[in-house]
């Protein structure tokens, strides 16, 4: 039987991804400690409260943000509209703990609202008037803008590619604008909404900097504080695969209520670009108000804030060795990336030439790390190396392998790839979803072996997808903390682990710089997407 | 001496459910063509796709050039079989300009004696060269497609509905234009189409596939005029069966048209009951005969009027006119048809 080389690099690639999910379902075979009993006690519902009321906070509130301003930039046409377009994407440069910094340093008792209206009107006792968004309120809000961004792209896309039929059948039934919203537009867009959904719910479960930074007890924190204070990985993990099952239950129970409707209709016509809507007058000024209030709120505000203070406090911008901050973060996010690229795009291409269910079941596996938030990802895998240097290595007689992985940039880069491959196998995929199989048959049928057509026609094929998934990767990693907290290396910082130690420090000016540098190397790398997250028509 | 290809007692799989059993044809000489005739989802693509070695088989053996292709244990990979399959859909490197993808080839240095330009000219890619798949019609893909597959030399060529989605009016020069292609460079060729015309123009010989079996395969002439069976009639659709019985060697008599002469091709026991094989060139017309039958369809098919007939017994019989024939008929007008009737080949079942 000839070996199929495809397929087993495919195999054990997703193996290697799927590793921590195991993990963490094996905790359940585990003991634990006291925690659990003392947890019970005390804190447990209240972290499971917690964790719904953010949930459902930042739920509704990107819904209304994300879906509301993809509908006003997709239908109408106004003022500012193309430039909105892309700077509500910008939200994303701005990770929710350095919102927090922002929001909580603005409203805070002689923050910078503070300041603004002593310059504006002299002193005045103007603490007792300036609201304070600190606790779950700072939280959701910090969360929300930071990534009404899903919902806005996914949605914004689906508006867009929505059958220009549909609609003008709507307004021949006499719809009215809001009608035509409501029975039409919003139903078609649903499966986009609920992805964007899903990946801010996600996000949000697994939010660790801004949870910390304003103390709200959440599973997270949970999670963190079983492994730091009670040193039990085996809590840690089953808290975490609650998480994971709750998730899954909220997302399964939304696809059975959708029972056999089909959100679209398979056409043949492609995409027909549709008309806006002009607006003028009082409507065009309250669309230019809303995304202007939206893009400052997400953006200008967060960065202004930075700005400020690293005017303010010019000796922080020397105090740091911001080079070396920059080569850390960047020789992070190059070797991630192509490790990604590369295992990512060997693994799809094993997906499509082997065909085998097994390869299947496992990439679906694989890709849910995804859903896994940072903390657990890094717990668990530092409990596989504890687990597999004690158990297997030193059984072998071979000497400890923990500091190669743990605490080292080999670890981090292994961590990083198990949680970030689903963004960069669904970005694959999506690109190879659009090759009709037959092209890699007229390869072969030309003489090309699968190596050669491999490298050959599906790299150069697939070269935007993967330019675009190198990009989005790196942006996650450049915002990434609570893995690079827990895995780094001795003295090896990057900007979100120093922006999250200075804050943690309550030296939140001393969090402006490195904050400030990854909001602008977080931009560069969103604006060089932009142009594959927003594109329109048949491209 | 061994047949150029062979297929030999091969089942081929077109799913778990669903096979072509026991398919079994040669290609004699090279440059020969075969074109494979059947309706749509009988796995005659399924066929192409496993001669091409993208499917492998469980059963018999194929064979190129005296070399075993596939068999039960056999199976050469596609890119080591120097076989070239046009696809039906478009199968175009969509990131390739028309140009790039023609030229495109991983057997460079085995051009052989194809002129991709001549190629080019002939199958009308001139003003395409430089555009993207995207940017082309289906025919215009599908030819181009054909023409990278003449430019890779192959063994053995495989075209699965290869004008399909050709445009009706330029369909009939291309097929010329192909055929003098592939009979110039000596190109052996398995051609599937379910258009019995095309079939009957481009092969050397044709292979009927219904009902998971290869019913017929023989001379186009023989297919048409000879067809073996009750189905190849039905799916051929070329005639109607109508009840007669065996008078002598040379003659039957059905009870609506009396007494019919000619070669039976095949003996049949005097005072057999048989099914007739009647198409519609083997009645004539005459408006003097006594043998009149009302008229109850009318089809003008350009050159020809094809009228049907209804009998007494409520048979239905076909009739060939000329389309420049003075006297035409409409519905429910009496036509008839010349007595003696003679068929030169008795088909009977």
């Amino acid at each position: 039987m000839r070996i199929n080389t495809w397929f087993i690099s495919s195999f054990l690639i997703s193996i290697v991804v799927v590793i921590p999910i195991l993990t963490v379902f094996s905790s359940f075979f585990e003991d634990t400690s006291n925690y659990f009993e003392i947890l019970r006690e005390t804190f447990f519902l209240e972290y499971i409260f917690n964790s719904l009321f953010l949930l459902f906070g930042v739920l509704i509130l990107t819904f209304f943000l994300g879906v509301g301003s993809a509908y006003i930039v997709s239908f109408y046409e106004f003022p500012g509209a193309n430039f909105f377009k892309w700077a509500l994407i910008l939200s994303f440069a701005v990770p929710p703990y350095i919102y927090a910094y922002s929001l909580f340093a603005f409203f805070e008792n002689y923050g910078t609202a503070f300041t603004i209206l002593k310059f504006l009107f002299g002193d005045g006792n103007y603490n007792q008037h300036i609201p304070k968004f600190s606790g779950m309120l700072g939280l959701i809000l910090s969360v929300s803008f930071s990534l009404y961004a899903y919902v806005y792209i996914l949605a914004r896309s689906s508006f867009l590619y929505q059958s220009q039929n549909l609609i003008e059948l709507g307004k021949n039934l006499g719809f009215s604008k809001f009608k035509c919203f409501y029975s039409i537009i919003l139903p078609a867009a649903r499966p986009a909404i609920i992805a964007g959904l899903s990946l801010v719910a996600m996000e949000t479960l697994a939010e660790f900097g801004a949870v910390d930074f304003f103390s709200v007890n959440t599973l997270t924190t949970g999670i963190y504080n079983a492994w730091i204070a009670f040193d039990d990985l085996a809590f840690a993990n089953r808290i975490s695969f609650f998480l994971l099952l709750f998730i899954f239950i909220l997302f399964l129970t939304e696809n059975l209520s959708r029972k056999k409707a089909k959100y679209h209709l398979d056409s043949k016509g492609g995409f027909k670009k549709k008309e806006k809507n002009k607006l003028g007058g009082s409507k065009a000024f309250f669309a230019f108000s809303f995304c202007f209030a939206l893009f400052f709120l997400s953006f200008l505000f967060p960065l202004s804030q930075m700005l400020y203070w690293t005017i303010k406090f010019p000796e922080n911008l020397f105090d740091l060795n911001i080079i070396d901050l920059l080569i850390n973060t960047l020789y992070l996010v190059s070797l991630s990336s192509l490790v990604l690229i590369i295992f990512a795009l060997i693994s799809n291409y094993g997906n499509r030439v082997s065909k085998k269910k097994i390869l299947n079941v496992m990439s679906t596996l694989s890709i849910s790390g995804y859903a896994i938030p940072g903390v657990i990802l890094a717990i668990a895998f530092i409990t596989f190396v504890a687990w597999f240097d004690e158990n297997i290595i030193k059984a072998l007689g071979f000497l400890s392998i923990k500091k190669v992985f743990i605490g080292s940039v080999l670890g981090l880069v292994i961590v990083y790839f198990i949680r970030f491959y689903s963004l960069a196998f669904n970005g694959i995929k999506s690109g190879y979803e659009k090759m009709n199989i037959s092209v890699d048959e007229s390869a072969y049928l030309l003489g090309y072996s699968k190596t050669k057509t491999f490298l050959n026609i599906h790299v150069p094929y697939l070269r935007n997808s993967l330019l675009f998934v190198i990009i989005l990767v790196s942006l996650e990693i450049v915002r990434e903390l609570p893995i690079t907290l827990i895995l780094r290396p001795f003295n090896f910082e990057t900007f979100a682990t120093t922006a999250y130690i200075s804050a943690s420090e309550d030296l939140l000016e001393a969090a402006a710089v490195p904050s400030l540098c990854l909001i602008i190397i977080a931009s560069f790398f969103i604006l060089l997407t932009s142009k594959y997250i927003l594109r329109e028509g048949n491209e | 001496m061994s047949n150029f290809f062979e297929i030999k007692n091969t089942t081929f799989r077109i799913s778990d459910s669903d096979k072509v059993r026991n398919v079994s044809f040669s290609i004699e000489q090279e440059g020969d063509i075969v074109c494979l005739l059947g309706p749509s989802g009988i796995g005659k693509t399924t066929i192409l796709r496993s001669i091409a070695g993208l499917e492998k088989i469980s059963e018999g053996q194929i064979t190129l050039k005296g070399k075993t292709l596939s068999s039960k244990d056999t199976h050469i990979d596609p890119e080591h079989r120097k076989i070239a399959l046009s696809f039906q859909e478009n199968s175009l490197f969509p990131h390739y300009t028309v140009e790039k993808n023609i030229n495109l080839s991983a057997r460079d240095n085995d051009r052989g004696n194809i002129n991709i330009n001549e190629i080019i000219k002939i199958l009308n890619l001139e003003n395409i060269l430089n555009h993207y798949p995207h940017q082309i019609s289906a025919g215009e893909a599908q030819r181009a497609s054909l023409a990278r597959s003449l430019n890779s030399n192959p063994d053995l060529l495989l075209l699965d509905e290869p004008l399909s989605n050709v445009d009706q009016s330029f369909k009939e020069e291309i097929q010329v234009k192909l055929k003098q292609i592939l009979k110039k460079l000596k190109i052996t060729t398995i051609i599937v189409t379910h258009d019995s015309y095309e079939a009957f123009y481009l092969g050397d010989k044709c292979g009927v596939i219904l009902d998971k079996e290869l019913k017929q395969f023989d001379d186009p002439y023989n297919v048409y005029h000879f067809p073996n069976s009750e189905k190849v009639v039905k799916f051929l659709n070329r005639g109607v069966l109508i009840p007669a019985k065996v008078t002598s060697p040379k003659s039957l008599e059905n009870d609506d048209l009396g007494v019919i002469t000619g070669n039976f091709v095949n003996p049949v026991p005097i005072g057999t009951n048989v099914k007739l094989l009647l198409q519609p060139e083997d009645l004539q017309h005459d408006d003097k005969s006594n043998l009149k039958f009302d008229v109850i369809d009318k089809k003008f098919r350009g050159t020809s009027f094809i009228y049907t007939l209804k009998t007494n017994t409520n048979n239905l019989l076909p009739v060939f006119v000329h389309s420049h024939h003075v006297h035409q008929h409409d519905i429910n007008d009496k036509f008839g048809i010349r007595k003696p009737i003679h068929i030169e080949h008795i088909v009977c079942f």
